[in-house]
């Protein structure tokens, strides 16, 4: 099981700094959170979606597809319930209510959709060199990214448990999806157990190597600001500043609306 | 609260904290496609994790919860949103141990097992602190950030953690805890006292988290649900800005949760561990 979305691509995107995608994705989230007005974030939503068809990462759509969908219908039944306006719609919904909830709800899939396309364009060792970088102590750094390359071979553990209690006439595909969530809590113990009991031998191996050894340390992944990264720090900073002003000059926002 | 950075000295310590991430998040991206409120929360059973790390790995385990939930979100729906369930799931793995030392008096058997009444009793009170807690965070950012109204999302959290918890807490515990005490990978048995702070106030502290908590949910899930008339609460603030006053009016409640958590000890815990390995070794 891969549970990860990284897709290995050449494009100019995946050639990037990763800390010049992690701006790119804070922009995103500053553009998605600026505009209400659904016209407005539909154009920000389309701009994402360009930016990942240039990064050829939108094949991954698919795999988040369901929660997306989902997300879209849920947010926007729930602030018709939450929220209320001034115009009656139908029942107890009024438009600006509706429309809020379509706005709240492109906000959330294009955030959604911007950390699909930097997950999709960044290693986890790219993220986490990334982070020290930016001043995120190493062992903190380290933790996550071990954790991160960890993952998949804790869901062979669990996949390999489950196999064994299949053989044992577990049937953990059948019934309801309370009944097999229910099934698979007895595998939590053992996937827990084999995991924890690496721990010893995990830290001396460690040690051994000399983590920790010395403050200071060198890294096998080098990073390294290109003007490329700075072309596209200046066009996305200017962006941002476009779409602030046309935001406190009153665009964009969606009048009426009590939450 | 001091522990939470002096931990990263250990290397056992960064070694639990990514374990029990890769475990949390490994077993939550399962339950990804069970969504209760999609994108932002799914049925999930592995939510026992958290209480469990926290009593057995200490900050450890409030680290790798934290950690772990993030690399849930990885895996699909990572968003400003993630922000807080960093936070209230940092929370869901801390105040176990923290709280877990403010129940029993110095002398009194405090190993984090469910060896009595009053321990199971604690047990089920602290995961209802800290479900709580860990709802109040998410729902508080989600909600100020106009992402999703906060009386859905706190009672639904709530519910999830406080279920996971209360059904199959004492039944991992049980199983799991003869195990990492052989094992020595209690947190009191890998730090000591030194770095951990001793309860300036463990009884006010107490107090206060719980007001923190509970006050917090309760105010506002009547704020949001409407129950109590926002015109008052979003007083001050213009039309359409009762979303923006729970949000203020939240903010002391949290506050009380921080403060109170930093008057909790640890350093008692720890003490106690090292009187018993004494004792182990003397027989």
């Amino acid at each position: 099981m891969d549970p990860f979305l990284y897709l290995d691509r050449d494009t100019f995107v995946h050639r990037l700094d990763p800390r010049t995608k992690m701006f790119l994705l804070v922009g995103a989230f500053v553009l998605a959170f600026l505009f209400l007005n659904p016209l407005y974030g539909l154009v920000v939503l389309a701009a994402v979606l360009a930016f990942g068809a240039l990064a050829r990462s939108l094949s991954n759509l698919g795999r988040i597809r369901f929660i997306l969908v989902a997300i879209a219908l849920v947010t926007t039944a729930l602030w018709c319930i939450f929220a209320s306006g001034e115009t009656p719609l139908f029942l107890f919904v009024e438009l600006e209510a509706l429309l809020y909830g379509i706005g709240v709800a492109l906000r959330i899939s294009t955030t959604i959709i911007a950390g699909m396309i930097f997950l999709s364009t960044t290693r986890n060792e790219e993220i986490t060199t990334g982070l020290v970088k930016l001043g995120i102590p190493y062992r903190f750094a380290f933790a996550v990214s071990t954790a991160l390359r960890l993952v998949p071979a804790v869901a062979t553990t669990g996949a390999t448990i489950g196999q064994a209690q299949r053989s044992r006439g577990l049937d953990l595909d059948e019934g309801g999806v309370l009944e097999r969530v229910r099934k698979r809590v007895p595998l939590l113990i053992p996937v827990f157990v084999s995991t924890i009991r690496s721990t010893n031998i995990f830290s001396m191996a460690l040690e051994s190597k000399g983590f920790g050894a010395s403050p200071t340390r060198s890294y096998f992944l080098h990073l390294e600001m290109t003007r490329r990264d700075a072309i596209v720090l200046v066009v996305v900073a200017l962006l941002l500043a476009v779409a602030l002003y046309l935001r406190f000059a009153g665009y964009g926002g969606l009048e009426g609306v009590t939450r | 609260m001091k522990e939470i950075f002096t931990m990263w000295r250990h290397t056992q310590m960064v070694v639990l904290v990514a374990l029990t991430a890769a475990i949390y998040a490994a077993t939550l991206i399962p339950t990804q496609f069970l969504p209760i409120i999609p994108g932002f929360t799914n049925i999930r059973p592995a939510n026992v994790f958290p209480f469990v790390f926290g009593l057995l790995f200490g900050p450890a385990g409030a680290w790798g919860s934290a950690i772990g939930n993030l690399i849930n979100d990885f895996f699909g729906t990572l968003g400003p949103g993630s922000i807080g369930g960093f936070i209230g799931n940092f929370f869901l793995g801390f105040l176990p141990y923290k709280m877990w030392g403010a129940f029993f008096r110095r002398g009194e058997d405090m190993e984090p097992n469910l060896s009595s009444g009053k321990k199971v009793v604690v047990f089920i009170a602290i995961t209802v602190l800290a479900s709580a807690v860990c709802a109040v965070w998410i729902a508080w950012l989600n909600d100020f950030l106009g992402l999703l109204p906060f009386a859905a999302l706190a009672s639904v959290i709530t519910l999830n953690n406080l279920l996971a918890g209360v059904v199959l807490g004492p039944i991992l515990l049980l199983v799991l805890y003869p195990r990492v005490k052989r094992w020595g990978l209690l947190w009191t048995e890998i730090m000591v006292p030194d770095e951990v702070p001793a309860a300036g106030a463990a009884f006010l502290g107490n107090v206060l988290v719980w007001a923190g908590g509970i006050g917090g949910l309760i105010v506002g899930l009547v704020l949001g649900l409407g129950f109590y008339d926002q015109g008052l609460a979003a007083a001050g603030f213009a039309t359409g800005a009762a979303g923006l006053a729970l949000g203020l009016i939240m903010i002391p409640f949290l506050a009380l949760i921080v403060i109170g958590s930093l008057m909790l000890g640890g350093r008692e815990q720890v003490e106690a561990a090292e009187e018993d390995a004494g004792h182990s070794r003397v027989r």
